[in-house]
């Protein structure tokens, strides 16, 4: 699944440490998932859209499969 | 739960884990030379409270996880109870057919809750790996940290040779030197591999 967190995050001039802070997890698991090695679950995903002020589509677009 | 920093973490591990050796060096072989039931079973469980310890701060880990982290420890913990499942079986049929004796039979079970641990840490970060985690810096103090338990090891081990000529806690503790210090290796070596593949 692709998404646009890095670009948001980025944006909005904010470090990984500070969107995990923000999001309540590591650092690790927003470097995972800007780079599309995780894929959140429901809720996370619901969290990310609310610190964004964001719809969850405009966040995440799914991929080939 | 308040989460702990993973060198935190491994700092009260490490230090659970030597409270853990120093007990099995001096305070157990005291449970062979004492009679009386009672003081002979203390002596003998004297070393569970720091193994009870270091799985009460591992669960803690665990619990204080976010969702990425907690299936990293789930994957690690997989594959250490299969590990560990291989390892019983073995050591259970072999006991079973006499051919293990009765001691190496009970030092086998004394090395379970070591073999879980290394292979669950090793397994996690394998995991944590694929998801992008484990940076090289936190390769190069985890290596540090592990040569220094090798010095305490082989300190340990040169102590007590000295000290009683106790062939087999002197080996013991000689075993986990050589143990720790293919943690360091292995930790540099791919630190160095990592930052090699980097530069290029």
């Amino acid at each position: 699944m692709k998404n646009h967190i890095r670009e948001l995050r980025e944006q909005r001039g904010w470090s990984q440490g500070d969107l995990a802070e923000k999001l309540d997890v590591s650092r690790q698991t927003v470097n995972a998932i800007e780079t599309g090695k995780y894929d959140p679950s429901l809720p996370l995903a619901f969290r990310l859209a609310k610190v964004f002020r964001q719809p969850i589509e405009f966040l995440f677009e799914p991929g080939k499969d | 739960m308040i989460r702990l920093s993973p060198q935190a973490h491994q700092r009260r591990v490490m230090i659970a884990m030597a409270v853990y050796v120093a007990v099995l060096l001096w305070v157990w072989p005291l449970a062979r030379a004492a009679e009386a039931a009672l003081p002979k079973t203390a002596y003998a469980l004297t070393p569970v409270p720091p193994l009870l310890y270091v799985i009460w701060l591992m669960a803690r880990r665990v619990l204080a996880g976010d969702e990425l982290e907690q299936r990293t420890h789930l994957i690690g913990l997989g594959v250490a109870a299969a590990a560990v499942s291989i390892y019983g079986i073995v050591g259970g049929f072999l006991a079973a057919a006499h051919v293990l004796t009765p001691e190496a039979s009970a030092a086998a079970l004394v090395w379970i809750f070591p073999l879980l641990v290394v292979v669950y840490a090793a397994a996690r970060a394998h995991a944590a790996r694929r998801y992008g985690g484990a940076c090289a810096d936190a390769d190069a103090s985890a290596a540090l940290r592990f040569l220094y338990l090798a010095a305490i090891f082989a300190a340990i081990a040169a102590w007590v040779h000295l000290r009683h000529g106790d062939a087999g806690d002197a080996g013991l503790a000689a075993g986990m030197a050589v143990v720790m210090l293919g943690c360091a290796a292995f930790l540099a070596l791919r630190q160095r591999l990592r930052r090699r593949a980097r530069d290029e």
